[in-house]
This record gives C-alpha cells, sequence and structure tokens, in this order.
C-alpha cells in the first residue's frame, strides 16, 4: 500500500473514523495499531520485526542512558546504541542491497534469501532512533518512559516509509496531549493531501515519463535530450519527495500532529549551503547536527580547513545514506565539495558584493538562484543514472553537438518564420513523447509556477483556503478533475521509497 | 574586567563590529555573521582568550549567549568572583 493509491486513503478515512469515535486514552493504541498495520501491509513479515527490534533498543537504550550516573557510563550506553541501530541498518538495508545487485552472491542459495531482508523505511526510522539517543545524551530530551508511546513515535504511519525524520522534542509531546477535534487543522490537512496527490500523480508521474525515457537509455541521446532529462528530474524528484511529505503532513493533521515541513522552496535558494536549509530539511538538519557538527567542534583547530573536511564527510555520508552504489557516493562527493568550497568562497563574496553595493541586486540574486540551479541539478545526473558510466556518458554528452543544434535553430527561424523547419528541429527533444502529453506537462507546470507565485505573494500562505467559498471549492473540484483526468496511473513507487 | 566584558570583546573582534552588547538570551540570529562557520572561529577566539577548552557535550547544546558565559563561569571560579 504506497501512500499515493487509493487503498491508502480508504485506509487513512477508516483509521480517522475509529480514531474520532473511540474514547480519550485508546486513541494513541489504535493509531499505533493502525502504524503496525499500514507497516505490515508492505507484504514482508520481517518488516515489523525489524521495527520491533529498532523500538525496544531504542527504548531500553533510553532509559539506561538517563538513569547512568557517570559521563563514561552514559558515553558507553549511547555509543552502543547508536552502534546497534547501524546494525539493524546494516543487516536490513545494505546487506539485502549488496546482495542482490553482487551476482556470485544473489545465485548462491547460502546467501541469497538474504536479499529478501530489504526493509522499507528502516533508513528513516533508524535515524530518529539515533537522534532520540543522543538527545537524551546531550540532556535536551528526557526519555520516554511509555514503551507504546515510544514506539507509535518511530512508526507513526504518515511519516514511517519517508520521513519527515521528527525529534523527540517535537513529536513526543504532542502523542502525550489529548486530541481535540479542529476544524481549520482539518482543512488544512485535506488540502495538503489533495496537493500531495495532484504534485504526485500529475506532475512528477507525467515528469517520470519524459526522464525515463532518456535516463533509461542515455546512450541514444546527445546534448540537449540529456540536458532537458537532467533538468526535469530535478524538477520531477522535486514534485515526488514534496507529494509525499504534503501527504505525509497533511494526514498527520487530521490526528492533530504537526510534522516537521521538509521543504522550503528549494530551487529558490541562491547557494548550495541555502539549498540544503530548504531541501529534505528533516534530513539535513539530522546530517548537520550529528555528523557536521560534532566533526567541526573536533577538528576546530583546523579552522575553516576543518569545517570544510567535516563537510566532506558529512554529505559523503549522506551519500552513502542513500545507497552504496558509486552514484549515490559521487552525488554526497559532490554537495560535500561544494559545501567545503564556500567555506572558504562565500565570506570573500560577501564582502565582494558589499563592497561593489550590490547585495540587494535583483539581476545578481536571479544569477544565484539560476547558478545554484545548475549546480544542483549536474549532481542529480549521478542521483538519477542507472549506474556511474551512464552518469559519466551524460556529463561527458551533455553540451556535445549544442553549438551545431543552436546554429540549426537560427536557421530554422531566420531569414523567416518557417513552422516546418522549427517543427522538424524541436522533433529530437520531445524525447519520443505525443504532443498530448508534452502540452498536459507544460500546462501542470505552468499551473505549479502560478500556485507558487500566488502563494510567495500571499501573507498569511494560506492560498487558496482564505479564499470564498467558491473559489475555494471550485480549486478543490479542479484539482480532484486534474488528477482523475490528466494523473498518471502507472504506480510508480515514490523515489524516496527505495531508501 | 569581568567575564562578560572580555566576551563582548571576543564578540566585536571575531564579528568585526564594535557596537555589539551581548546579552544572555542572545542567540546567533541576533548577531550578524554569526553562522555555523564563524561559530567555530569564535569558539576558538573563546578558548585562547579564558584558557579554557570546552568538550564536545557542552559545544553540542549551547543555545545562547547565557549558556556560553555558564560554560566559561563553570571553568572560571575565580575570575566570576573578581
Amino acid at each position: 500500500m504506497t501512500t499515493n493509491s487509493f487503498a491508502y486513503l480508504v485506509f487513512v478515512g477508516f483509521v480517522f473514523i475509529t480514531f474520532y469515535l473511540v474514547k480519550g486514552k485508546y486513541r494513541w493504541s489504535l493509531l499505533l495499531l493502525a502504524s503496525l498495520i499500514f507497516y505490515a501491509s508492505q507484504k514482508a513479515p520481517h518488516l515489523l520485526l525489524a521495527l520491533a527490534l529498532v523500538i525496544l533498543v531504542s527504548y531500553y537504550w533510553g532509559l539506561r542512558l538517563k538513569a547512568a550516573k557517570k559521563d563514561r557510563k552514559k558515553q558507553l550506553w549511547l555509543l552502543s546504541g547508536i552502534l546497534l541501530n547501524l546494525v539493524f541498518l546494516f543487516l536490513f538495508r545494505y546487506l539485502p542491497a549488496i546482495v542482490s545487485t553482487t551476482p556470485s552472491l544473489s545465485s548462491n542459495p547460502n546467501w541469497s534469501f538474504l536479499s529478501g531482508l530489504l526493509t522499507v523505511g528502516i533508513s528513516f526510522f533508524v535515524l530518529q532512533a539515533i537522534s532520540y539517543l543522543i538527545d537524551i545524551y546531550l540532556e535536551v530530551l528526557e526519555p520516554e518512559r511509555h514503551l507504546g508511546t515510544f514506539a507509535l513515535y518511530l512508526s507513526f504511519f504518515p511519516k514511517l516509509i519517508q520521513g519527515p525524520i521528527e525529534r523527540g522534542s517535537d513529536l513526543l509531546p504532542q502523542l502525550h496531549r489529548p486530541y481535540q477535534f479542529d476544524y481549520q487543522n482539518m482543512r488544512r490537512g485535506l488540502w495538503q493531501i489533495e496537493q500531495g496527490l495532484f504534485k504526485k500523480l500529475v506532475i512528477a508521474d507525467r515528469l517520470a515519463i519524459f526522464v525515463n525515457a532518456v535516463y533509461n537509455n542515455v546512450q541514444t541521446y546527445t546534448g540537449i535530450p540529456l540536458i532537458i532529462a537532467t533538468y526535469l528530474y530535478a524538477l520531477q524528484i522535486y514534485f515526488d519527495f514534496s507529494a509525499y511529505t504534503d501527504i505525509a503532513l497533511g494526514v498527520a493533521r487530521l490526528f492533530g500532529i504537526n510534522l516537521t515541513q521538509n521543504f522550503n522552496s528549494p530551487y529558490l535558494a541562491d547557494s548550495i549551503p541555502e539549498f540544503w536549509r530548504r531541501w529534505h530539511i528533516s534530513f539535513s538538519r539530522w546530517i548537520l547536527d550529528y555528523i557536521f557538527k560534532p566533526l567541526q567542534m573536533f577538528m576546530r583547530e583546523w579552522k575553516q580547513w576543518g569545517s570544510a573536511i567535516a563537510l566532506i564527510i558529512t554529505f559523503l555520508l549522506s551519500g552513502i545514506w542513500h545507497g552504496m552504489t558509486w552514484g549515490f557516493i559521487v552525488w554526497g562527493l559532490l554537495h560535500g565539495i561544494y559545501m567545503a568550497a564556500s567555506v572558504f568562497f562565500s565570506p570573500f563574496f560577501k564582502k565582494l558584493f558589499k563592497r561593489l553595493k550590490l547585495e540587494k541586486n535583483n539581476i545578481l540574486k536571479v544569477a544565484q538562484v539560476f547558478i545554484t540551479f545548475n549546480l544542483v541539478s549536474f549532481t542529480w545526473i549521478f542521483f538519477r543514472a542507472k549506474t556511474l558510466t551512464d552518469a559519466i556518458y551524460v556529463v561527458t554528452h551533455l553540451l556535445r553537438g549544442i553549438g551545431s543544434s543552436l546554429r540549426q535553430l537560427l536557421r530554422s527561424l531566420i531569414p523567416q518564420v518557417n513552422i516546418s523547419g522549427l517543427t522538424k528541429f524541436i522533433q529530437p527533444y520531445l524525447l519520443g513523447q505525443d504532443n498530448k502529453s508534452i502540452l498536459i506537462l507544460v500546462c501542470v507546470l505552468a499551473v505549479a509556477l502560478l500556485a507558487a507565485i500566488i502563494n510567495a505573494r500571499s501573507k498569511k500562505k494560506e492560498f487558496p483556503l482564505d479564499q470564498s467559498t467558491f473559489i475555494r471549492w471550485g480549486i478543490y473540484y479542479l484539482l480532484v478533475f486534474a488528477i482523475l483526468f490528466l494523473g498518471v496511473f502507472n504506480s510508480y513507487q515514490f523515489i524516496y521509497n527505495q531508501f | 574586567m569581568n567575564i562578560m566584558d572580555s566576551l563582548t570583546e571576543v564578540f566585536c573582534s571575531i564579528f568585526e563590529d564594535n557596537s555589539i552588547v551581548l546579552k544572555p538570551e542572545m542567540t546567533a540570529n541576533d548577531v550578524e555573521g554569526w553562522d555555523s562557520l564563524s561559530h567555530v572561529v569564535l569558539i576558538l577566539a573563546i578558548e585562547n582568550r579564558f584558557k579554557i577548552k570546552f568538550n564536545q557535550k557542552e559545544l553540542l547544546t549551547l543555545r545562547n549567549v547565557g549558556d556560553l558565559l555558564h560554560s566559561i563561569e563553570s571553568k572560571h571560579p575565580v575570575i566570576n568572583k573578581k
């Protein structure tokens, strides 16, 4: 049951009605039960085992950490707790992946069964469990004494498979609060779910058709089609992942729970550090707080060099978290190098722009946003390409033949506008898709852009919830019809489902 | 000179701004240029100035200037009494 399926919507509706009807203290037990059923419905019995192991170990270790008197003892509990969680992550996430991609192991019956242990969601709830233990060690969080509440903290179904990765101090207090029906929150939640479904089914999955046409077969393309497909993938992964997050946040709201906002217009960032403050926020905060900062402080004598090395290590690990393949490793490394470079260059540029009085210059800002988007899109090549060889092919063929393409374009436009010449010219860049599909894509992207602009300009950022009934319901229905008629129902998984 | 004055001096020299007036509830958001990168330089300067060494746990739980002051004081009770 994926969270963009009809079955999931029915499930959420059923859980909500039951949740609403049962008495106060049973509500959280019901949510826990629903979360376990949801997880079990992913059709692999060992999933619950992996989840139970992480829950029990982190719960017990949290209590012992708090009870330990001496700092050495606390450190021992902390390190062993983190290590055990990493062992679970390795067993249920990396080992199966290694076995299934290594032919000599996957064909060996002594090993092949391991590939079946692959556990969706574990990378997310293991990070959450580790942050829980570290926060108790740092004494910024009290351990949760109720096992059921703790289990729900790790397994709450809207965020179980793909996050957001919640801090104990954000989510645990909310699980202790008695539920109160709040009509406004309900409306916000439902609208967020609807937006998420639209983003996923109408935009992301439509983009996927274009992107897959190229990226599943890169060797047959050179130049502009590769560039277009890479830009489209940058859009796809944003719409796909933020759609999941919208649905997760929306569903959680129905139960009166506010989860962490994971995205804040990331492609409007004007630098790579700013991009990471806006992209997959719950994850970037995690790696910065629990990997980067301790490393940076450990190497503080080395000043900027210490920060730069800490950033490279942090983002390399972030790549490995996504998967032990060269593509993800290079992706992480590139972001690490970008971030490390900004340690040295950003103070220089800041001073330069200040001296030239360009700090508030709009043209400079647009240029910075454009450059940042291109730097990020470049890294997505390694994230998306099927193999490192494919990625290297894309990188080395991105700009091939661009000059002649542009000359051809000019020739087809000048001296007189020549429609048939233009159509002939554009043909190879449509990535083999039909006109209808292209028209839909262009229209929905335009709508998404328009919505982003309206929201950026409105003060409360609550469009269309603050509009009159007529406009509001018009938009609700428009989106429902768009999903039904323009949606792509190929049942593509969410991209981040694999992590 | 008490700890607060010395600390203010360090802040002024690191962030190149002599008008900084520290208050215990101040956070990185209240001082221009205090980000995660300049934070390392600041911590290093404080350690050198007061001849102390912070441990990881202290560094990871600092929330504001008050916490910073408290950490320095806990390592320098003598200075505190002056």
